[in-house]
């Protein structure tokens, strides 16, 4: 593949023209109650060109390899269509010219593990779950692996060819009385072998419990509270609420969100520090390159409260006279890349837990994450459960917890950062324009945020 | 040699399926031309029974050897196939395809995004506006080794409008998109229009009536209390018991002037298809007359649990996407709700004072098996004296789909919309909302 792919970016016609071909490879296995729902292990492979000419991109998607010099034809040519229409050209930022390999480090390979040994593994987890209790009445459990293998080329000359691991595995409960129907889950990713998935037998039952509980848990009644977010939500809601309006993709043609995302300008408190980093050992959001063939830089999106860095492709870095930052990602072969997150977080602070406790008359204890999305400032997450803080101590369980606000707003209201940390992936996946599941990883310490708007009765 | 000729030398029983898409996409960022992309994809699924046990497996290219193994091996460490594939009765075609929509040139779509990003700064001097537009066809082959074959080609053309008006402290994004079949039923000026009336609604922000307002749903948002009913009346959830409705049939579990359908059938309908991605022929369900349960909607799977007919509702894609990856599952076709009468002032105007709301974030995050919801306002407006006054800002909505539904409906609108390239519905004035804002 690598002398087609050399070959196909070297047609003339265009400012700059690159190419990938990736081969994928996974199993899957997944129960819902006694049904097994899939058990498989395929592979596929695809490709995708993009070139830029006249400052418009033109790009196209195949499945057989020898369509490559064909594709690259066709993105020439809608580049050439686009180029007619464009208004303010877009061009690419200068990067090193790197030649790379990369090869994925497994602890256990998981390509060596028979597929029924991994049906026995989910069929196991699944089990338990359903013992629980009689109140169980469903489940979804569900183990993944995948390795994709990719192999990018451009017209400057780069080559990288790396490999991409990521296990995941859902624990999901079921739980129904009186018509009322109420799920938990745990959930699990990472980039490495089996062993990820392996051993997690106590989460599985601790998803069940929690799902027989939150039958007999109250919905939360809506309005304004002190929030302490567990760092599993912290981690959501740092990467949706803020995160994404650090791409710089939606901004860098927009002056006026431009003006609002300026660097230097106050976001938070001063122990408040926000990193974005391509590569932390075992992580589900590593790329060690992206796909633009740019190696991973460790940014600070915040930087003791202040705006640091945006993350960048190559045509954001350019426009906006900022170096890329190695972010710019596909999550697929049928996919151009665009700016996307990898591994977000925020660093630990100082604050104890107790101590965060302390002066809240009536709050929130919401924990771990259903999922979250934002509107620019607009942004709103759901917590997978929540406890009631009443009079500096956590109360009984609630549901339904929806939080909702303006993320400028809640970013200057966080008041503590507490002095533990966790980054984990879950066994989902972040979507953007289309491009869905992402693997990525989220992180933060327990974080203490005042005035927040929950949705409720 | 076809596959599924290859796996049936191999196996009791195959099915194969194959989809072939193509299309052109363009894309525009703050109003101007980014990126125009063309597709040309074919992806392969395989299920086989083997030994009585369910194998599956996907690829993409030409790679039918590798398939057949490793759905093979899938079917070797298999659970018995609970039910058999697709037998060889009619499927009546319905029109799903328009040739010159499936060839439409990049030029055009280009044309048109650039006449919406015009117009509504011509209207708005101060927003940004931008647009994307994409058209093809995906073409659908299954077969299987009792010798149905069937194969359809169908065609798409979408187009979606976004304004931005940012001002200092202040970020208002309103959007409309429209998913058709046929380049004669997109309505490029209702995108527009929609974009419009909404920025002028929303030149100031007010703050909003809270507690449980009559809440006027938009179609845009009717979604809100639809969404849990995909998960109510899917067939597998009924099997698992996850569903709400398990054992309800036949009551009266919505207001009267509820009456739901699932539509498979209707001519050029966004999602309808001659047959399911399991080839079985797709129907017109009622899934509730006058607010009675009738119907659930079912793959073959879910169909033999649960001792019913197949209703041709097995779907590869979700709405969450998925595609030939995905082994078939339950999935709603065209969910179409009988409209009542009046237009959108006379709502307006029974309402009195209240909120409107035509776009939420946060759709399906909660726990959508029960029904409640709890959705940040994305775009809404409060309504006095039946007149909008500005929009609203850091508000939440909250309640349960199937209660709002029993017991909150107030009124139904009489001009249905088509949102999502899912729902064919009309406004609904709904009280048991309940309304928080910061």
């Amino acid at each position: 593949m690598e002398s087609l792919l050399r070959k196909a970016v070297a047609q003339s016609g265009a400012d700059f023209v690159e190419a990938r071909w990736d081969e994928a490879a996974w199993s899957r296995v997944a129960f819902q109650r006694d049904q097994l729902m899939a058990l498989e292990q395929s592979a596929e492979a695809g490709g995708i060109v993009r070139a830029l000419s006249g400052g418009a991109w033109g790009v196209a998607s195949f499945t057989k390899a020898e369509d490559i010099e064909e594709a690259a034809k066709n993105a020439i040519r809608l580049a050439k269509i686009g180029a007619r229409h464009v208004k303010e050209p877009e061009g690419i930022a200068e990067v090193p010219v790197e030649e790379a390999r990369h090869q994925a480090e497994l602890e256990h390979d998981f390509r060596e593990v028979p597929l029924e040994r991994k049906r026995e593994l989910a069929e196991r987890y699944n089990k338990l779950i359903l013992g629980v209790s009689p109140d169980i009445v469903s489940t979804s459990v569900r183990y993944t692996d995948l390795l994709r293998r990719s192999t990018y080329a451009n017209s400057e000359g780069a080559f990288i060819y790396q490999e991409l691991p990521d296990v995941t595995l859902l624990l999901a409960a079921v739980a129904r009385k009186n018509g009322d129907v109420q799920q938990a889950f745990e959930s699990i990713g990472e980039a490495g072998g089996y062993e990820i998935a392996q051993d997690h037998e106590a989460k599985a039952e601790e998803a069940a419990q929690r799902a027989v509980q939150l039958l007999s848990a109250e919905p939360v009644k809506g309005g304004t509270y002190t929030v302490i977010l567990d760092p599993e939500l912290a981690g959501v809601f740092i990467h949706e609420a803020f995160g994404h309006i650090c791409e710089a993709d939606f901004l860098f043609r927009n002056a006026h969100m431009r003006k609002v995302m300026e660097i230097g300008r106050t976001f938070g408190v001063e122990e408040l520090n926000v990193v974005e980093d391509g590569y932390i050992p075992g992580k589900r959001g590593n790329v060690p390159y992206d796909d633009e063939g740019v190696r991973r830089r460790k940014i600070h999106l915040i930087k003791n409260g202040i705006l640091n860095e945006l993350m960048h492709s190559r045509a954001t870095a350019a426009k906006m006279g900022m170096q890329p930052t190695g972010n710019a990602r596909a999550v697929s072969w049928e996919h151009a890349p665009i700016v996307r997150m990898r591994n977000t977080y925020i660093e630990p602070g100082s604050a104890r837990f107790e101590d965060m406790l302390k002066g809240i008359d009536r709050g929130i204890y919401a924990k771990a994450a259903f999922g979250g999305q934002t509107q620019f400032e607009q942004f709103t997450f759901s917590a997978a459960y929540a406890y009631e803080i009443q009079r500096g101590e956590v109360g009984p369980m609630v549901r339904d917890v929806v939080l909702t606000g303006n993320v400028f707003h809640i970013l200057k209201n966080i008041d503590m950062i507490g002095d533990d940390f966790t980054l984990q992936g879950g066994s989902g996946g972040c979507g953007k324009g289309g491009q869905f599941p992402l693997p990525v990883t989220d992180g933060a310490p327990h974080v203490r945020v005042n005035q927040v708007t929950i949705g409720g009765r | 040699m076809d596959i599924v000729k290859r796996a049936a030398e191999r196996a009791e029983a195959a099915e194969a399926y194959r989809e072939k898409r193509t299309g052109t996409a363009v894309a525009f960022n703050a109003g101007d031309l980014e990126q125009v992309k063309a597709e040309d994809i074919v992806g392969h699924a395989l299920r086989i029974i083997q030994e009585g046990r369910l194998g599956f497996a996907s690829t993409t290219g030409a790679k039918a050897d590798g398939l057949v193994e490793a759905a093979l091996l899938s079917a070797q460490h298999g659970n018995p196939a609970p039910f058999g594939f697709a037998g060889t009765a009619a499927a009546d075609p319905v029109p799903v395809c328009h040739d010159a929509t499936t060839r439409l040139p990049a030029e055009e779509l280009i044309g048109w995004c650039e006449e919406a990003v015009r117009e509504i700064e011509r209207a708005f001097p101060e927003v940004i506006a931008n647009a994307g537009a994409e058209r093809g066809s995906i073409d659908v082959e299954v077969k299987t080794s009792a010798g149905l074959a069937r194969h359809e080609e169908r065609s798409y053309l979408s187009m979606g409008v976004e304004a931005q008006w940012v001002r200092e402290g202040d970020i208002y994004t309103v959007s409309a998109s429209q998913s058709v079949r046929t380049v004669d039923e997109l309505d490029r000026h209702r995108l527009i229009e929609d974009v419009l009336r909404e920025l002028d609604w929303g030149r100031e922000v007010v703050p909003a009536i809270t507690g449980t307002p009559p809440v006027l749903l938009l179609p845009s948002a009717m979604i809100v209390v639809l969404l849990p009913l995909f998960v109510g009346f899917s067939g597998m959830s009924v099997v698992l018991g996850t569903s709400p409705l398990k054992d309800r049939l036949g009551e009266q579990v919505f207001d009267p002037r509820i009456t739901l359908w699932d539509d498979g059938r209707l001519p050029l309908g966004p999602r309808s298809t001659s047959f399911d991605d399991e080839g079985v022929p797709t129907t017109r369900l009622a899934l509730a007359k006058k607010g009675v349960a009738t119907s659930f909607f079912h793959d073959l799977r879910s169909a033999a649990l649960a001792q019913q007919e197949p209703t041709g509702n097995g779907q590869k894609s979700g709405l969450m996407g998925g595609g030939f990856r995905s082994p078939p599952s339950p999935g709603p076709r065209n969910i179409v709700l009988e409209p009542g009468t009046g237009t959108l002032d006379d709502l307006l105007a029974e309402m009195g004072d209240g909120l409107i709301v035509a776009d939420v974030l946060g759709l399906g995050q909660g726990n959508i098996a029960s029904g409640s919801f709890s959705n940040n306002v994305g775009v809404g407006f409060v309504v006095r004296g039946g007149k909008v006054v500005g929009r609203v800002k850091n508000t939440m909505i909250a309640g349960n789909a199937y209660d709002v539904l029993k017991s909150g409906v107030q009124a139904l609108g009489g001009e249905p919309e088509w949102v999502y390239g899912v729902l064919h519905v009309p406004p609904m004035l709904a009280g048991g909302v309940h309304v928080v804002a910061q």
